[in-house]
């Protein structure tokens, strides 16, 4: 291998595999060249073969398929033309792979350290104790605290955070010069994948190394990747630097991709006036008893929200915040331990459950997994028509019509009336979901997490429909999310939960622009805007919170953000913090917000 | 996440089914039911002698492989007697072989309607208890435990020798001792099926609980009982032989398999045993048939 030549080479790469004699080929031939110290990010539909082609870098292809031709050179030897256990010698050592679902890739009847160890061992000549102890440093480099009693850890032990490191610990164990990452933060909370990415990115550029990241997140490419390669249909369509790539995709592909996040760009949407408090919770607290105990889970706190009408509110948060919590106690899936719950001035937690199933025609739910929310059994026009018959709303006859335009509501076609859920994808799914939501003509929905299980772009068209069909129809919305972009272009309000608090509420531009409470500023840090002049990587890193949300079980006595905050005193330690209303509808739950004056003298106080 | 992988599949992906290695056990076992029902609609009438009536013709061998072929041209011919008894006749004089095709009507008729009765009772108590839990229901299960914990076949002679052998009283006596099967597998299913989104859904738009029960737990519930009932029917006919095998069945000279085995028992020792070897072959083979589709209607159903 001569100066100046790349550290992977790719060629023609073609993968297909065989269905019933006909050959189908969902990687056509890849070529591109990968750098030392280089990131590249692999983006694509789902179905383009971005997948496939990670695998087959390694020489690997999941059955059926086989790796039908191509060259592909690390280090100047064509890794396609070696012999098995050079092959073998090569993967793991020389080229580490982290896959999607950290838990599942790691095996549940091993401890950790020796899941590490092995994979140290497979390439290294050293006793099972000198892995163990290259176990503990690697569990230390990628950030896990304790990492004496982590290596002792089972799988369903760890966090998902916690086992995406891990992981990563295992790939990095052997300093691999090259690093093939498959969607590694899918399913992570925004701040544990930030931490996440800066570790790994960090690695790349000490060890001198090379990543190449399989993604569908354009945030995470904008701010972590150096070159961007576009996979449409296994065909590289666009291979072009970060900056470019944003600033004039050059393939029609690319073009509509980044569509959304340039008419986004443009302001915040407007306020609502009038119509307050149109959904209005006081005081609204759920309890869960554990079995065996007299402790409880206190998953909501106390919370109160207002909805105008018309309005759309975000709740954002972690998960284990408590957020869907919420959304359920305001449907009246469970009932709340205390506290009110009010759509247009009547108290639903106390209607008779007659009273209860009328008022369900005002206000529905649509939950985050489409698949698993329609009766399978089902047709379209069965799933759409239900809520009409439940509510005997209209006549008979116009049913099926209501439901045809209901259809078409969500630029659908009619033509799915007939199809069964098994048929459809989900983001279809998702829309037959919100469709039947909307056909009884609700005043109120709540959205809960109804994009998190979509591919980006399937969710940026589901967001423009949603902000769409609320504009038309004058609904209000609760918008559960912890896609802040999401928020940031439906909603008008946002509120900002932790461990089942609210910690601080206000316009979507002022919580977005200057963010009061220490954790909503690191939620927001943490979050990646598919923007690449602002890179985060080229900036100093924001600090970060420490640790993970603490259980709902035992909550700190003081402040319950205190034991990851970065400006923690006694005082908060101590005292349980309120929330503080600042005027203009904005709130937060931090008496520091109150001047450095006053939470200076009440340090002296102490 | 079971949606985040079907939302890898590209939308309305041609459907490709998985290479079946159920697939010729499927057939291997719909051939045998196939015939067993057809032998129950049809079989008193096409064998060569009425299965009721004694010949005069006792404790015959039946005929050799290698003569059979000689023997059936004969008596296409016409120039036998009588027609050939391909299975021998018992110490009675019965035809074997007229009384082994004519006894699935028997057989089956019990298994069928007994495994009906049991399905019924079985799928509305297992939704009952499983969609509404509170103590009574409870107590539902746990009855329906100690009566599990009972041998089936104790209990189902038991039964019968109380309420007296009828073809009516042994079709109770099974769907007693079954409904404990199908009212555990429904209420499995109904639990997992009441905790899924579409259930919430439907609570979310206004269904009352008993619709929600009817219209979205029961249809996605009945899939394990249905699947059971093949390999049920199959273990209620070997019960049925069974009970008439301990004298607590239907009385002779019904054709009945387990009856034909215990009349033949006797013989066994005198070297005649093809009285019995016949009708315990049928039985066998029906089992296996009846299990082998149960298995298969498992595999391509469970699965989902």
């Amino acid at each position: 291998m001569s100066e100046g030549d790349p550290l992977l080479r790719v060629r023609d790469l073609k993968v297909g595999y065989e269905v019933r004699g006909d050959l189908i080929v969902p990687v056509e031939g890849v070529s591109f060249d990968l750098n030392s110290r280089e990131v590249i990010g692999l983006v694509g539909d789902a179905g383009s073969g971005k997948s496939t082609t990670a695998l087959a870098l390694l020489g690997m292809a999941r059955p059926p398929g086989k790796i039908l031709g191509g060259e592909v050179y690390f280090e100047g030897r064509d890794l396609l033309k070696l012999p098995d256990a050079e092959m073998r010698a090569i993967r793991g050592r020389d080229i580490g792979i982290i896959v999607q679902n950290p838990r599942a890739a790691l095996n549940p009847m091993l401890r950790v350290g020796r899941q590490i160890g092995f994979a140290y061992r497979a390439h290294n000549e050293v006793t099972a104790g000198e892995a163990r102890a290259q176990a503990i440093e690697m569990l230390r480099l990628v950030g896990i605290n304790d990492p004496e009693r982590r290596v002792e850890a089972y799988a369903h032990e760890l966090s998902g955070g916690m086992a995406q490191r891990a992981l990563i610990a295992m790939a990095l164990s052997s300093t691999p010069r090259l690093l093939i990452a498959d969607e590694p933060t899918s399913g992570l909370d925004v701040t544990i994948q930030a931490q996440f990415l800066d570790e790994m990115w960090q690695s790349v550029q000490k060890t001198g190394s090379a990543m190449l990241m399989v993604t569908q997140e354009l945030g995470v490419i904008a701010n972590f990747c150096d070159r961007v390669l576009v996979l449409h249909k296994g065909r590289i369509v666009e291979d072009a630097p970060v900056h470019q790539f944003f600033a004039a995709p050059q393939h029609p592909y690319s073009q509509e991709v980044l569509r959304f996040y340039h008419e986004r760009a443009s302001g915040y949407p407007a306020q609502v006036t009038g119509g307050a408090g149109f959904l209005q919770t006081l005081g609204l607290t759920k309890h869960f008893p554990l079995r065996g105990s007299d402790k409880v889970v206190q998953a909501v706190d106390n919370v109160t929200i207002s909805v105008a009408k018309g309005e759309a509110v975000g709740l954002v948060g972690e998960s284990g915040s408590g957020k869907t919590t919420v959304g359920r106690c305001l449907m009246r899936l469970e009932h709340p331990t205390a506290g009110s719950v009010f759509l247009d001035r009547q108290d639903i937690t106390k209607l008779s459950a007659a009273h209860m199933r009328r008022m369900r025609s005002r206000m529905q739910i649509v939950f985050q997994d489409p698949f698993d929310s329609v009766n399978p059994r089902w047709s379209v026009a069965d799933i759409l028509v239900e809520p009409l018959r439940v509510h005997d709303d209209g006549k008979k006859a116009d049913r099926w019509d209501r439901a045809v335009a209901a259809l078409k509501q969500v630029d659908l076609d009619p033509s799915l009336m007939a199809r069964k859920p098994r048929d459809l994808g989900a983001s279809t799914l998702q829309r037959i979901n919100i469709a039947r939501a909307l056909i009884c003509n609700p005043d109120f929905v709540v959205l809960d997490e109804p994009t998190s299980v979509l591919a980006p772009r399937a969710r940026n068209s589901l967001i423009a429909l949603l902000a769409r069909l609320q504009k038309e129809l004058g609904i209000s919305y609760l918008f559960i999310s912890h896609d802040l972009t999401t928020v940031r272009y439906l909603c008008q309000r946002v509120a900002v939960m932790y461990l089942g608090q609210i910690v601080e509420e206000g316009t979507v531009e002022q919580v977005f622009t200057d963010p009061q409470h220490p954790y909503s500023r690191a939620l927001l840090s943490a979050h990646l805007m598919p923007d690449p002049t602002h890179r985060r990587v080229d900036n100093p890193l924001p600090t970060a919170l420490e640790g993970e949300i603490p259980s709902p079980i035992d909550v700190p006595k003081g402040c319950y953000l205190a034991s990851r905050c970065p400006d923690v005193n006694e005082v908060c330690r101590a005292n349980p913090q309120t929330l503080i209303d600042l005027g203009q509808g904005r709130a937060v739950r931090c008496e520091r917000v109150l001047g450095g004056e006053n939470s200076s003298q009440m340090e002296v106080a102490q | 996440m079971a949606a985040a992988t079907q939302e890898l599949m590209p939308e309305q992906a041609t459907y490709i089914p998985p290479a079946h290695r159920a697939d010729w056990l499927m057939r291997i076992g719909v051939s045998i039911v196939t015939l067993v029902i057809f032998l129950a609609i049809f079989g008193p009438y096409i064998g060569p002698y009425d299965p009721t009536r004694t010949t005069i013709r006792i404790a015959v061998p039946p005929p050799g492989f290698t003569e059979m072929p000689r023997l059936f041209w004969a008596w296409i011919d016409g120039t036998l007697d009588h027609p050939p008894h391909w299975m021998g006749t018992d110490a009675n004089g019965y035809d074997i072989f007229s009384r082994v095709i004519a006894a699935p009507r028997t057989d089956l008729k019990i298994a069928l309607l007994a495994n009906i009765l049991s399905l019924i009772a079985g799928i509305f108590f297992g939704l009952v208890a499983g969609y509404w839990r509170n103590w009574s229901t409870e107590l539902l299960i746990r009855v329906s435990d100690v009566l599990q914990s009972f041998p089936v076949f104790i209990m189902a002679m038991v039964l019968v020798a109380l309420a007296g052998r009828s073809a009516t009283n042994i079709i109770i006596a099974l769907a007693f001792v079954y409904t404990p099967i199908y009212l555990r597998l429904t209420r499995a299913e109904v639990l997992s099926q009441t905790s899924r989104g579409f259930v919430e859904a439907a609570r979310a738009m206004g269904n009352s609980e008993l619709s929600i029960a009817m219209r979205h737990v029961l249809p996605n519930s009945l899939t394990p009982a249905l699947i059971q009932s093949s390999v049920t029917i199959g273990f209620a006919i070997l019960l049925t032989a069974g009970l008439s095998f301990v004298g607590a069945g239907v009385r002779p000279p019904t054709p009945e398999w387990g009856l034909m085995i215990s009349t033949g028992a006797n013989q066994i020792v005198l070297g005649e045993w093809w009285p019995s070897v016949f009708p315990g072959l049928a039985i066998s083979l029906t089992v296996f048939g009846f299990a082998v589709l149960g298995n298969a209607l498992e595999r391509r159903y469970e699965r989902g």
